[in-house]
């Protein structure tokens, strides 16, 4: 009992804390999309857990027992409340804790997926996923393509918190798509909001491919949206188009997303500019059509992304439209992206790709 | 009639006749502001010509609203000004108040003084001489906290009670009475006779020490079992763990005052770790720890100044601010790590280049009882005992990984016989004598080119993993609290130095004075210093590089890198 007072406590002086950076980002987004509405959890009735936050709803059949989850500090429920009584619904072999292990825990999610169980392993950080690399992209990745198909690790999925949260500095603000993009084999899929967090993610475990799902950790705070209680699924490898227009095409993914939505609303007032708005959603294998079809009709393409710039994913993107779309581009693809430094500490503000950025280039392109 | 003019200046007309005694409303000396309106008394007043103005008596006003009586002398046709300076209006009253005080004060205090004064003279009397007193070890046994813990290693000392004036209560009554004593008579005389009063004490210059004998792995001998403390160290061990403790406090309420952003490991609890291996190595001696670093960066030679402005992100900080709390750097000091684990093989790297150079430098690589699970552990500890480097782990075993205690994360958690290969000392990481015998031993091993040793060193933190962690969902504050009561590193050396008449405990005192007064002066430039300028987003990327533009948004603020 008092345990509990205090770990509400905790969480409300971690709320407490988040509170600046998810009004930066309110303030950032231009007032909040999304309705204030409750986001209701399976396990229904927990009122912890009808907070602002935008973590997923696991949804394995009861029946079928090889559904594993497993990660550092999962059992209680993680350090950002996503595995929240997981532990007490499905038990204890079920959802369990590893050792301070990356390599570990990724190799080892590896096995169990290879002998047929579902394994989610949660990467605390995903800048912490690097000792995992090698796992991931020797291991993982050319799993089916080295034994002709008689093994995979498809039911291997890997959830990690990704992306910058205002205080994070070096070593809790990455974004690693990039590095894992260059690795055929895998899929990398990032969401934007709970709803699209739930239905990719049950996506990615029941895809037969072994996926890397990297959720925007200042999200699960600021971000509030009704949610389904049953399972959904939304599916990979189909960018969305958000918002149609006829003049720019903006691409971004995760919270980046939210961005340059407020960007195209600020391009429709003060520049008379339509944007069509396009969240790529999965980075590996990622949508070439619509983002190609999109800057056919329009000319214009923006990237946007927190990763520094070289060699980020939107270099892939915009060389790859080049190609496809060359005589339809009317000014050069613009990348608006975090500056080829370290994820700064003191700096942050400075650094991150914000809509002030993003609606520069975007007057700068259009005045091409 | 007007009223108040910002309770300073009224103006008053003479009335007709009959002049009636008006009182004026609310106490223009306790309340000078406010509205006064005039209002007519029923008394008559006794003198013609003479106005008493009142303050209209509430039920049960008390007598220094009566007090206020302004009196108006005026005739007929004339306007009188009256200025009431705020200083004068208070004076009627105050002043007599204030000379009763002032007697019966300093009457007070006087009496007070000279009983001080005389306390410990009269007690010294009563009693007799104290005695130097020589190996008296604090009681071990009564370190139930970290003893009932770790079962296996047992103190093999006797059981020492207190003897002479320290078991007789009144020792509990001299250490309250002398600095109270000190500081009233310093006020009056440039040497106070606390001193003297002190050095007719006869400090012994140094004690030995009985320490607790660590557990062994792979090993013959160990460190001593008795230590040797001389009062010029004691003092600085005591100031050093006592700057320690006191910096990550005032971390602490700066972050929670969000001066300091970001992440913040604090290290109170464990200051005997830094201080023990500081005291063993040289300044030429190499050390790398992980994120927990604040201690060792101070041990290491950086002023508190500096840390704290690291924190707070400022550029008087020992990184430029561009660090912060897990990015802490100085001479032979490489940080400060936020990856866990990935410190070690850096260490064994470090280790190679001394080796290399032929210096008979060693190498301290500490990680915690968390990272001990990590891979790249294993692969160090191979490669250091395959060639033999001068490196020697150290495992901070504060029992807690964030939140999963050794039990749950670890199938041995014998830390010191992970090394396997590799031999290992358990010590006892809350006394800072047996830290630093064990060290010493430890570099002289490695130094000796035998090859690499493990040290576990058995802690304790008291705060939680970090500032966003209240550190008691995974254990109870009973044990924190048995751990703070019964093992803290400063509570014990402290005890150990005054038991053993190295020091007083006045003296101790002195220095936490010094100490606090330093954590303030870091705190109030941590806080004061400016952030560093926005160009140094881009600098020291890449190495004596002539400078480039950071590429980054396009048609933005151009960044420079410069190194």
């Amino acid at each position: 009992m008092a345990a509990a007072v205090v770990a509400s406590t905790a969480r409300w002086v971690r709320v407490r804390a988040g509170v600046v950076e998810a009004a930066r980002l309110r303030c950032q987004l231009g007032g909040s999309r999304f309705g204030r509405l409750f986001l209701l959890p399976s396990a229904a009735g927990d009122v912890a857990q009808r907070r602002h936050v935008a973590h997923f709803t696991f949804h394995p059949d009861p029946e079928n027992r090889k559904y594993v989850i497993f990660g550092e500090d999962v059992a209680f429920g993680g350090v950002f409340r996503c595995t929240v009584g997981l532990r007490d619904k499905y038990g204890k072999d079920r959802v369990f804790n590893t050792p301070l292990c990356e390599q570990g825990i990724v190799g080892f999610g590896i096995g169990v997926a290879v002998n047929g169980a579902t394994a989610i392993a949660e990467i605390q950080f995903a800048d912490y996923i690097f000792p995992a690399f090698d796992q991931i992209v020797n291991e993982a990745a050319k799993y089916r393509y080295r034994s002709g198909d008689l093994f995979n690790c498809g039911g291997l999925t890997i959830r990690a918190p990704w992306g910058c949260v205002g205080h994070g500095a070096l070593y809790h603000s990455q974004c690693p798509e990039a590095f894992f993009a260059h690795c055929p084999g895998i899929k990398i899929v990032v969401p934007r909001s709970p709803f699209q967090a739930k239905g990719l993610l049950l996506s990615c475990i029941e895809d037969k491919n072994p996926c890397i799902f990297f959720e925007p950790k200042i999200l699960y705070r600021a971000a509030v949206e009704q949610v389904p209680v049953e399972p959904y699924y939304i599916p990979l490898s189909q960018a969305e188009v958000l918002q149609e227009g006829s003049d720019v095409t903006l691409v971004a993914w995760g919270t980046q997303v939210h961005v340059i939505r407020e960007v195209a609303s600020m391009a429709r007032e003060k520049l008379g500019v339509s944007c069509e708005v396009i969240d790529l959603k999965t980075i590996l294998p990622w949508d070439i059509d619509t983002v190609c079809k999109s800057v056919a009709k329009t000319g214009r393409l923006m990237i946007s992304h927190e990763a520094p710039l070289t060699g980020g994913f939107a270099s892939e993107i915009s060389s790859t439209v080049q190609e496809e779309c060359f005589l339809n581009l009317e000014a050069p693809i613009s990348r608006v992206c975090g500056y080829d430094t370290p994820f700064p500490h003191i700096f942050e503000t400075f650094y991150i790709p914000d809509k002030w950025k993003c609606y520069d280039a975007l007057r700068k392109m259009i005045n091409y | 009639m007007t009223g108040w003019d910002n309770g300073v200046l009224f103006t008053i007309q003479k009335v007709a006749l009959p002049v009636q005694p008006l009182p004026i409303g609310p106490n223009p000396v306790l309340n000078p502001r406010a509205k006064i309106d005039l209002i007519p008394s029923a008394e008559p007043s006794a003198t013609p010509g003479l106005a008493t103005l009142e303050t209209p008596g509430a039920p049960g006003a008390s007598i220094l609203d009566t007090l206020t009586a302004v009196y108006v002398y005026s005739e007929e046709g004339a306007t009188e000004h009256f200025g009431l300076p705020r200083s004068r209006r208070a004076a009627p009253i105050l002043v007599p108040l204030l000379v009763g005080l002032g007697v019966a004060g300093s009457a007070a205090v006087g009496t007070t003084a000279l009983l001080l004064a005389s306390w410990p003279y009269f007690k010294l009397n009563f009693h007799s001489p104290i005695e130097p007193r020589g190996d008296s070890a604090p009681p071990l046994g009564s370190r139930k906290g970290l003893g009932a813990r770790f079962p296996s290693a047992q103190s093999t000392t006797g059981q020492r009670s207190p003897r002479g004036l320290c078991s007789l209560s009144g020792y509990r009554c001299l250490p309250k009475m002398l600095p109270v004593a000190s500081r009233v008579l310093r006020s009056a005389s440039p040497k106070p006779p606390g001193r003297e009063l002190l050095a007719a004490r006869n400090f012994v210059n140094e004690a030995s020490f009985d320490i607790k004998k660590c557990s062994l792995h792979r090993l013959e001998e160990g460190p001593p079992v008795q230590a040797v403390l001389t009062r010029d160290e004691g003092l600085k061990y005591y100031k050093n763990m006592q700057t320690v403790r006191r910096m990550e406090l005032k971390a602490d309420q700066l972050y929670k005052q969000k001066i300091i952003r970001g992440f913040c490991h604090l290290y109170d609890g464990q200051e005997a770790c830094c201080v023990g291996i500081e005291a063993a190595i040289n300044p030429s001696d190499h050390v790398i720890t992980a994120y927990r670093a604040h201690g060792f960066t101070y041990g290491r030679g950086l002023s508190v100044r500096a840390i704290l402005a690291e924190l707070t992100g400022r550029k008087g900080g020992c990184g430029k601010g561009k660090g912060g709390s897990m990015h802490m750097y100085a001479k032979n000091f490489y940080g400060g790590n936020g990856i866990v684990g990935a410190q070690v093989p850096v260490g064994a790297g470090v280790a190679l280049a001394c080796k290399y150079t032929g210096k008979e430098e060693v190498c301290f690589t500490l990680y915690g009882d968390g990272a001990a699970n990590q891979g790249q552990i294993f692969e160090t500890y191979n490669m250091a005992a395959l060639w033999k480097l001068p490196c020697i782990f150290v495992c901070e075993n504060n029992r807690y990984g964030m939140g999963t205690s050794v039990e749950r994360a670890a199938a041995n958690t014998n830390y010191y016989k992970r090394g396997d290969y590799i031999p290992g000392i358990r010590v006892d990481g809350m006394d800072v004598l047996c830290v630093r015998e064990a060290a010493k031993f430890a570099a002289a091993y490695s130094r000796s080119g035998k090859g690499p040793i493990l040290l576990e060193l058995q802690t304790y933190r008291y705060h939680g993993h970090s500032m966003s962690d209240p550190g008691v969902t995974y254990r109870s504050r009973q044990e924190v609290q048995e751990v703070r009561s019964k093992s803290d590193p400063i509570m014990l050396h402290k005890d150990r130095m005054v038991h053993s008449n190295l020091a007083s405990v006045e003296e101790l005192k002195e220095i936490d004075i010094e100490v606090r007064k330093e954590i303030e002066d870091a705190a109030q430039f941590a806080t004061s210093d400016p952030e560093p300028p926005l160009d140094e987003l881009g600098h020291h990327i890449y190495c004596s590089h002539p400078p480039f533009d950071i590429r980054g948004v396009n048609q933005c603020i151009k960044h420079k890198s410069v190194s």
